[in-house]
């Protein structure tokens, strides 16, 4: 980025002004980039990210290949300009003859004027091939603007389904974070609903032998806190015990609230965890919800089916 | 010393450039000298209608004297003949008949300038491009001063010119760019020269605030003053506001002075004040934040000057080799060449207040060092005075080469004098006046 422009009160320079305006302008254009970094530009990154089927990443290259003599282009080449001018009609190519000739000739003119008059014949002829040789050099003039256009089109292209793929990738981490949130939020109201002491999960703490922790009553809860969230059955249970295992400290150690000394936290624990652990909502996201002291909001789980693509 | 200044028109109501060039130096001049203004009837450059009384008159205590124009120009000759001499190869005799369809051909002018040849000092002829110019400087070129307000256009290449470029006594040229143009078409640089431009009556104050409340403008705006045509870059700047007010925030408005002939896009930023008087012209430019010259052709801009005068930065079209130019060597202005560069630099101009300010301040130095009025006068008489100088010693007059023969004028040799144009050296000139 060039630098401000700093002014001192009686030191303006004009020139540098212009000269950093200019080099500002290159740089917001990004006409900086090498003809080699275009095409690496233009070519790979289109194999990489665009439909091939819709979009040709060698356009550029095909349309140079049209445009080369003996290219793909149906257009014959033009014929030769000419130079048109009174040395044409009066002059000859027979050396010192032909100078002699082309003086007599301009003699003469005076009296050819009598009969016909050649110097509308010349203008209007001159004219004819200034006005080919201009539209021959608008011509090549438009072809490299096609050309540049073309090219600037393939590489904004490019920028544009980069930043196409990009955002994909956020909109489903983000959605998928979105989906997690809600579920966690469900999950939390249905804590907050039972009075330490009151309900079902007091029951469950009351006949641990029976019911162990995160059994039929924290099940219920959660299936509530997540409707149509499938019980997995044993396998579940394990991998739940499991967790908690890892959170308490050394297999066999007891995890506090849960187990006979949980009491109505450790079934609330399960309820969340039941509610979290539902398929959609990643399978390690239970380990970092908010009942361990964790600051609520704080959890964050990779989105589901896209491991590794979130931008965390 | 008797001097007479030449020219195509004069009056108080004719604001073309030249002319009001012509009559600032006559007033001027008058102040140390005698001075005739010899000029025709014509006051409308279109036609050369005669309009105004032959004979003599006086203006701002100026003697004039009129002289009728012997035929109208008729448009559709003047074009066809144009197209030929700029565009193809043609004949001394045609650029001769196209002198005579632009006009103002008053034979009576150029007769009165050979009869009385002897009784003035100097000639200061004004506009090379101009019958009056060609054959008066061809009827006394021993005291003749071209003052040749050259732009870049196919009548520099002409063949006919040559001659007057390097048979004028003297040539007085309006930038360093025109005298570089010139030089290199004629070769005339063994001709006594001095770039010298030309001062302008600005105020000693001006008072912005009731130039505000006069046109009910509140906001800040940048002002165009002369006429609104396309071919003096209106309707680019036109495209290149529009775009930037779309892309700007902000309230900065475009205020145009002078009389249009384009139309002008409906825009609430934009604002057309028509032609207004001096007084508003200048407090019009000292409200402003800078002064927009998007003209392609200058060979000096005086608003652009006026604008230096009061301490305001300009804004100059950049492919106009002598406004930019003028802005490298003052240092008071900026230039675009593409619309992102008219973008930039207006932005540049609107946002930074000490950049802006202190354009101003060098663009009036610049001014004062170079066109305020007893620095061009003083270069006007010393160059009088080398002249008489010259003479006194027998050296320095040269003959003025005579047309070729009558079989030579119709040789269809000469090139057009666009092409001639296209192939002279261009760019501004960053010498000379540049301040160290």
């Amino acid at each position: 980025m060039p630098p401000e422009f700093s002014v001192r009160s009686d030191s303006v320079d004009v020139e540098q002004i212009m000269q950093q305006i200019r080099a500002r302008i290159r740089e917001k254009r990004g006409v900086d980039y090498t003809e080699e970094e275009l095409r690496q530009l233009a070519a790979v990154k289109l194999e990489k990210f665009l439909d091939p089927t819709r979009v040709r990443s060698d356009l550029v290259q095909h349309y140079q290949k049209a445009r080369q003599p003996g290219g793909a282009s149906t257009l014959e080449p033009p014929p030769e300009n000419y130079a048109f001018d009174d040395h044409l009609v009066y002059g000859s190519a027979r050396g010192a003859s032909g100078r002699l000739i082309t003086s007599l000739r301009r003699l003469l003119n005076p009296v050819l004027k009598l009969f016909i008059n050649p110097n509308p014949i010349i203008q209007v002829l001159h004219r004819q091939s200034a006005i080919n040789a201009y539209n021959r050099e608008q011509f090549d003039r438009i072809a490299d603007l096609n050309y540049e256009v073309m090219h600037n089109l393939v590489l904004e292209l490019t920028r544009l389904s980069l930043e196409v793929k990009n955002l994909k990738m956020r909109v489903e981490s983000v959605s998928g974070r979105l989906d997690f949130s809600d579920r966690r939020a469900r999950a939390l109201e249905s804590v907050v609903q039972y009075k330490p002491g009151s309900g079902p999960a007091a029951e469950l703490a009351a006949a641990p032998t029976q019911a162990p922790a995160g059994g039929q009553g924290a099940r219920r809860e959660a299936e509530t806190a997540a409707p149509g969230a499938p019980i997995k059955g044993e396998a579940q249970r394990a991998r739940r015990r499991r967790r908690r295992h890892g959170r308490g400290g050394a297999p066999g150690q007891q995890v506090p609230g849960s187990g006979a000394g949980g009491g109505a936290a450790g079934a609330a624990r399960e309820a969340a965890d039941g509610g979290a652990a539902a398929p959609g909502a990643g399978g390690g996201a239970g380990d970092s919800l908010p009942f361990d002291g964790a600051e609520p909001g704080r959890a964050e789980a990779p989105s589901p089916g896209t491991p590794g693509l979130t931008d965390q | 010393m008797k001097l007479a200044v030449v020219v195509q028109r004069y009056g108080l109501d004719i604001n073309g450039g030249a002319e009001l060039h012509a009559r600032y130096v006559a007033e001027q001049l008058a102040r140390r000298a005698e001075v005739d203004v010899l000029t025709t009837c014509a006051r409308d450059y279109i036609t050369w209608r005669n309009e105004l009384p032959a004979g003599e008159s006086e203006v701002n205590g100026v003697r004039v004297r009129r002289f009728p124009v012997r035929r109208e120009r008729v448009p559709e000759r003047f074009g066809r003949r144009s197209h030929h001499v700029f565009g193809s190869v043609h004949s001394i005799a045609d650029e001769l008949a196209w002198l005579a369809s632009e006009g103002p051909a008053s034979t009576a002018l150029i007769d009165c300038i050979r009869r009385n040849e002897a009784g003035y000092a100097f000639f200061i002829f004004f506009s090379f491009r101009y019958y009056h110019a060609y054959h008066g400087i061809r009827a006394a070129a021993s005291r003749a001063l071209l003052v040749p307000t050259a732009e870049r256009d196919g009548a520099v290449g002409l063949s006919i010119f040559g001659p007057i470029f390097r048979g004028a006594r003297a040539l007085m040229y309006n930038s360093f760019e025109e005298r570089a143009m010139i030089q290199a078409v004629s070769g005339n640089d063994a001709a006594p020269h001095v770039v010298v431009g030309v001062g302008s009556e600005v105020p000693a104050s001006t008072n912005p605030d009731r130039f505000r409340r006069k046109y009910g403008i509140t906001t800040p705006f940048v002002v165009y003053v002369g006429r609104i045509d396309e071919n003096k870059g209106c309707k680019e700047l036109f495209s290149h506001f529009e775009r930037y007010a779309r892309a700007v925030r902000g309230d900065l408005s475009l205020v145009l002075m002078g009389n249009t002939i384009l139309p002008i896009p409906d825009h609430p930023r934009i604002r057309h004040l028509g032609f207004v008087a001096d007084e508003d012209k200048f407090d019009g430019i000292a409200a402003s934040e800078a002064l927009v010259m998007p003209s392609y052709f200058e060979s000096l801009s005086m608003v652009a000057l006026e604008a230096w005068a009061l301490g305001k930065p300009v804004l100059a079209n950049g492919r106009c080799d002598v406004l930019q130019g003028q802005c490298l060597r003052s240092n008071a202005g900026l230039f675009y060449e593409s619309y992102e560069e008219f973008l930039e630099t207006l932005a540049l101009i609107q946002s930074n207040r000490r950049l802006a300010s202190a354009m101003g301040r060098n663009g009036r130095d610049y001014f004062q060092r170079h066109y305020a009025w007893p620095v061009v006068v003083r270069k006007y008489l010393d160059m009088f005075d080398r002249l008489r100088a010259d003479d006194e010693r027998g050296a320095g007059r040269v003959p003025i080469e005579p047309l070729p023969g009558w079989f030579a004028r119709r040789r269809a040799e000469c090139r057009a004098g666009d092409i001639v144009v296209r192939e002279l050296p261009s760019g501004p000139s960053r010498r000379a006046e540049r301040r160290r």
